[in-house]
């Protein structure tokens, strides 16, 4: 199963990508954009999780949530986020997506999403 | 700015050490200091716009930045390269996030991050504020943080953004 971590900054997919290979997690796909991972999860893939960021030029991560759900792909996705307020978590789970994760974040943060979403990893 | 207003950015500073660096902080007294006497090497800026209007500065000595960046993708880092300018940059973003949510009953958005590297820099406040520059000591490396800010908006909005004058 894949973990395809969406974020424009090339840091903060280095702090994902490190924290899910220390949690066991090594087919990770990455994307820049909202977009790229439009097209990403458009086609066939064993991808199983999205952790995406809002804010990101080309296309948000709220926009591709809606796209993706509007195209009725399914698979789970987490905003991975800055933008903590109440209201703005409850406009990315209205849009689509599954769950939250509020940066700053450590790797126990994404262990608990990946025992939520990706079960079949554990142990 | 009213002093209590620098209380959710030296708690959001202390988190995201804590929580993303498993890194203890030790904060000294916020100083008003108009111009920096101590110029550091490495400096992450960002604006805050909204109900509330504000400049988050982030200035870090080099050893200190490569500590922290390094600490944060799991790499030892010798060299100042793009991944620092990203790393400070990221930093700066998620304190600043981490702390406008702290403002209860305010909208405020943040600019993008913008890095800085060299001494010869002069940080332009808003009108009306001063700078309150807090320092901290952690295994890391020392560093500060710089904030002005102002919770009220005047009739006409102040554009704000991160605002470096290069000499």
């Amino acid at each position: 199963m894949q973990v395809l971590v969406v974020d424009d900054s090339q840091i903060m997919r280095k702090i994902i990508t490190g924290a899910l290979k220390k949690l066991g997690v090594n087919d990770i796909l990455e994307a820049s954009n909202g977009q790229e991972a439009v097209e990403m999860l458009g086609k066939p893939s064993d991808i199983g999780l999205v952790l995406m960021d809002w804010n990101m030029p080309t296309m948000t991560g709220i926009e591709a949530v809606k796209k993706l759900r509007s195209d009725n792909v399914s698979i789970p996705v987490v905003m991975v986020t800055t933008e903590a307020e109440k209201e703005k978590v409850m406009e990315a789970i209205k849009s689509g997506a599954n769950d939250y994760l509020i940066k700053p974040f450590n790797p126990k943060d994404i262990q608990g999403k990946l025992e939520k979403f990706l079960p079949a990893l554990k142990g | 700015m009213k002093a209590e207003n620098i209380n959710p950015f030296i708690l959001s500073v202390t988190e995201t050490f804590e929580h993303m660096l498993d890194c203890r902080l030790e904060s000294g007294a916020p100083t008003c200091v108009p111009e920096d006497s101590n110029q550091p090497d490495i400096i992450g800026v960002i604006g805050l716009s909204g109900t509330a209007q504000g400049i988050v500065a982030l200035k870090l000595p080099v050893n200190t930045a490569l500590a922290v960046v390094g600490k944060m993708i799991g790499a030892e880092l010798r060299s100042v390269d793009s991944s620092i300018i990203d790393g400070v940059g990221e930093l700066v973003n998620i304190i600043a996030g981490n702390a406008k949510v702290k403002f209860a009953g305010h909208s405020i958005s943040l600019s993008l991050p913008t890095v800085v590297r060299g001494g010869i820099y002069k940080l332009n406040n808003l009108s009306n504020t001063v700078w309150l520059t807090v320092p901290f000591k952690s295994e890391l490396g020392e560093f500060a943080v710089s904030v002005c800010f102002k919770a009220e908006v005047s009739s006409q909005k102040e554009a704000t953004h991160a605002s470096v004058s290069c000499g």
